[in-house]
């Protein structure tokens, strides 16, 4: 049991498992191109769907926490090793072993590795040298970036759930669950940040006793009861009311209109009759922010009026305005802001900024020690059977240190070594 | 005379592929001979039996995906051949004997030659009436397969071919010899689904940790983000997936660990032995170097294939005041003679380009001239074909008139008596959803 045990830990930590899963996924999303094109996003419904597939991208976040136990398990014991308070050697964490019959004299050994930069620890029977700070730290947050970086995939497509609702000034906000607080104000106005150019806020009021007033702006988007709001696209809530000749008795009704930016149509069937109303908002001054200045300023929408095929007339009103032709009347009492909203229940997002974070860490530890510090390694030991263990490892500048290891050894092993302490 | 220039590019290739397999197993000359000639003669004669069975596009799409396949398996072999190389006492020995036995000598160089053989007879128009020209491309592949292992020979000895080196170079010699055929080129419609997967990465990314839209991310940051939208990168993408093989396997090379020499006592020696080393390592670089250079011809024919196509000047037409585009069946342009005819709509400052097309079915198809995906640069007609301008990819007239991937966007019309009725706000909103959009995540949100 315990062998069965061992050798699917063994397997599971393998190096190889990340580029076979990734591996199987590419061939999947391969056979998924050849019948749709959005690939991508089948891919992902697949996986969801699926619990096989879900299992097997599991294997990634496992293989990667596996990994950073087993790897920190032998960093401890490499550095337990170095100090003297280890005797089990591990020859795989290093590149070369070797043993020799040579006497445990390391004080001329000592002073040559010092004189070549390197760092010495002697004790009685072994003797540690060093150069180079090691990219563990940097290799743990990588293997941390990879666990959260899979994990939050895996969340997110197995879990992510998507609801749009229009929240609009001076209507309760909707949620999935019900309804929240009063929209209070909708405002979009310039921002000075690196990465947005307009913020936009959506103040909410308290819902029920004891609770603050929200606000929720675009990045990062914020948790409302447990779903990230995530605002999409602007739009207005138009009450539009229209009577025609053929139509005495009048329509009047609140209508989402998705014509924002300026320039854009949207059109709308009056229920039961020919018509249908073409509505655009006009582009604003050259010299105003396009998408700012209608969301600031009072409001006039332009529109055609179709009756079937035939366009009838068009025109423009002001909200509080309207408009009257040929025993048509066309009046826009009241116009609100209006945020197209997503709500995203999704856990996987805090994995995946954690990625981020993880991953920028790594480089920036990783990059300078590799390149300037890499970390060489050597251990002499001499166990009671008059036998000298001798390894070394390194992880960058392979050749010089060999060379200086491989010296040491031909040093040892003729006894040609300085035997008398400093 | 004529065909055999044309089979030029395809008979080097041949003849390149049996270097380096007679190079690659050389104690297996005599199977690399009689299987590669045989197998070759097999691709030939099982082209033409596609060509008999199959009509239009099946049988370049089974030669194709054929290419495509030994493409993703030189992936397989250099992403397995750098975690060899990198791990510690992982090198499979057992997979090394098995690379140099005679059923996988006889197995690489048959499935190359039935490959190759098919390539090159697809280079060939028509599969009747081109016997001679099947003959001559018979007779050359045999003359030459009978000069190989001469040449062999010439090759200095330290020309050493490793399995995957080997692999490599004959997954680009292929590469190179079906780049030249347009329906068989891998590397325009790769560059063209990277462009689409990277599409479709950066938007399911955006979404996922929620960044917002345009509307609100600064025009400078969005003209970074629509970068990634763009040809280019595609290309490029495309450039980084078609040469990463072969580099993978030369850096796995370039990395080898060299022998421990710790045990030897003398310095003279373990500098031999290490030079030694190093100098067979270099050596068997060769063959992944040349393996890259065949890769960036191949992606140089394809990128710039010598095919001219039929592309006429859109003419301008306007609409009734009720909206309705109509566009007689005959008359100054015959809709139905099977080619592409070309229309531009202007309304006030807005426009759309479309084009009319009846396809292989004899059916009439109105659609953009832009697709979903791509900057709208336009759509081409060449044999049998539509061609996106702006990422290469060639659409079979059968699905023109069909939406998705890089199609171009059909348009709803009607056939009203003798002409062809469109809305023509359903034309500029289509124009204006689809294609502005592109535009602006391409162009930086302009």
């Amino acid at each position: 049991m315990k062998r069965l045990i061992r050798t699917i830990l063994a397997a599971a930590s393998s190096r190889g498992v990340p580029p076979i899963v990734v591996g199987l996924f590419f061939l999947i999303y391969i056979g998924i191109a050849f019948f749709t094109d959005e690939t991508l996003i089948a891919l992902m419904a697949l996986t969801g769907k699926s619990v096989i597939l879900a299992v097997l991208l599991a294997l990634i976040p496992l293989n990667s926490a596996l990994r950073l136990l087993m790897e920190t398990g032998r960093f401890l014991k490499k550095r337990k090793m170095f100090k003297e308070k280890a005797t089990e050697a591990i020859p795989e964490q290093f590149d070369e072993m070797v043993e020799l019959p040579a006497s445990p004299h390391f004080a001329g050994l000592e002073r040559r590795f010092a004189a070549v930069g390197y760092k010495t620890r002697r004790t009685e029977n072994a003797l540690a040298a060093w150069r180079g700070f090691t990219v563990f730290p940097a290799r743990i947050l990588f293997l941390a970036g990879t666990f959260c970086l899979f994990t939050g995939i895996l969340i997110s497509v197995t879990t992510r759930a998507s609801h749009r609702q229009m929240v609009i000034e001076g209507e309760p906000m909707p949620t999935p669950e019900g309804i929240g607080g009063t929209v209070k104000r909708i405002a979009l106005a310039k921002s000075n940040g690196l990465i947005l150019a307009r913020a936009l806020t959506i103040e909410v009021a308290p819902s029920y006793s004891g609770e603050m007033d929200r606000i929720f702006g675009i990045y990062p988007p914020s948790l409302y009861r447990g779903s990230f709001v995530y605002p999409r696209y602007l739009g207005l809530d138009l009450l539009l009311q229209f009577s025609a000749p053929d139509l005495p008795g009048g329509y009047l009704k609140h209508i989402i209109l998705n014509c924002y930016p300026p320039g854009k149509e949207d059109s709308k069937t009056i229920s039961g009759s020919p018509y249908r109303i073409v509505f655009t908002i006009p582009e604003p001054e050259p010299s105003s922010d396009r998408y700012i200045s209608y969301m600031a300023r009072d409001k006039t929408l332009q529109f055609k009026l179709l009756k079937g095929e035939e366009l009838l007339f068009s025109g423009s009103a002001p909200v509080g305005g309207e408009f009257a032709r040929d025993g048509y009347r066309m009046a826009f009492p009241e116009a609100r802001r209006l945020v197209v909203t997503d709500y995203i229940g999704d856990y996987g997002v805090f994995f995946i900024w954690a990625t981020a974070l993880f991953f920028f860490v790594a480089a920036v530890i990783w990059l300078p020690l590799r390149t300037f510090f890499p970390r060489k390694e050597m251990l002499f030991r001499y166990d009671d059977s008059g036998i000298m263990k001798a390894f070394s490892g390194s992880e960058g500048g392979r050749r010089a240190h060999a060379g200086i290891f491989h010296e040491a050894l031909d040093l040892l092993g003729a006894g040609k070594i300085d035997t008398t302490d400093a | 005379m004529a065909i055999l220039y044309k089979l030029i590019p395809h008979l080097l290739s041949w003849l390149g592929i049996l270097l380096v397999l007679l190079r690659g197993f050389p104690v297996r000359r005599t199977v690399v001979t009689v299987t590669g000639i045989s197998g070759f003669l097999l691709g030939v004669a099982g082209a033409l039996l596609l060509f008999r069975a199959f009509q239009g596009a099946t049988p370049f799409w089974i030669i194709k995906s054929s290419l495509g396949v030994g493409f993703l398996c030189l992936w397989g072999v250099s992403v397995a051949t750098v975690y060899c190389s990198t791990g510690r006492g992982a090198m499979l020995l057992w997979g090394e004997r098995f690379a140099t036995g005679s059923l996988s000598a006889g197995a690489v160089t048959g499935i190359t030659a039935i490959v190759a053989g098919a390539v090159s007879a697809c280079k060939i128009p028509g599969a009747d009436g081109n016997a001679l020209a099947y003959m001559a491309l018979v007779l050359s592949a045999c003359a030459l397969t009978g000069l190989a292992p001469l040449l062999e020979k010439l090759l200095p000895a330290s020309f050493k071919v490793s399995p995957s080196g080997m692999l490599a170079t004959l997954v680009a010699l292929l590469l190179f010899s079906s780049s030249s055929i347009l329906r068989l080129d891998l590397f325009s419609p790769l560059s063209m689904k990277v462009m689409k997967g990277i599409h479709d990465f950066v938007h399911q990314f955006m979404e996922s940790i929620l960044i917002p839209d345009h509307l609100f991310v600064r025009p400078v940051v969005w003209k970074y983000i629509g970068f990634l939208f763009g040809k280019e990168v595609g290309f490029w993408g495309g450039i980084v997936i078609w040469f990463t093989p072969a580099i993978l396997i030369a850096l796995a090379i370039h990395f080898e660990r060299l022998p421990s020499v710790a045990h030897i006592r003398q310095g003279a020696q373990r500098r031999r032995l290490l030079a030694a080393a190093i100098r067979e390592r270099r050596y068997r670089l060769f063959i992944p170097a040349l393996a890259l250079l065949i890769f960036a011809a191949a992606a140089y024919q394809s990128s710039f294939p010598s095919v001219e196509y039929w592309d006429p000047k859109p003419l301008p037409v306007t609409a009734t005041p009720s909206g309705e585009i109509i566009i007689p069946k005959r008359g100054e342009v015959d809709l139905e003679d099977g080619k592409l005819h070309k229309y531009i709509f202007k309304q006030g400052e807005r426009e759309a380009r479309f084009f009319v097309l009846m396809n292989p079915a004899g059916e009439l198809t109105v659609d953009l001239d832009a697709c979903a995906i791509c900057k709208p640069d336009g759509y081409g007609q060449a044999e049998g074909t539509v061609i996106c301008y702006y990422c290469k990819t060639l659409i079979p007239l059968e699905t023109v008139g069909k939406p998705g991937g890089c199609n171009p966007v059909p348009v709803p019309f009607a056939e009203r008596g003798e002409g062809v009725v469109i809305d023509s706000m359903t034309l500029i909103n289509s124009w204006g959803a689809t294609v502005k959009a592109t535009v602006r995540a391409k162009e930086g949100a302009k």
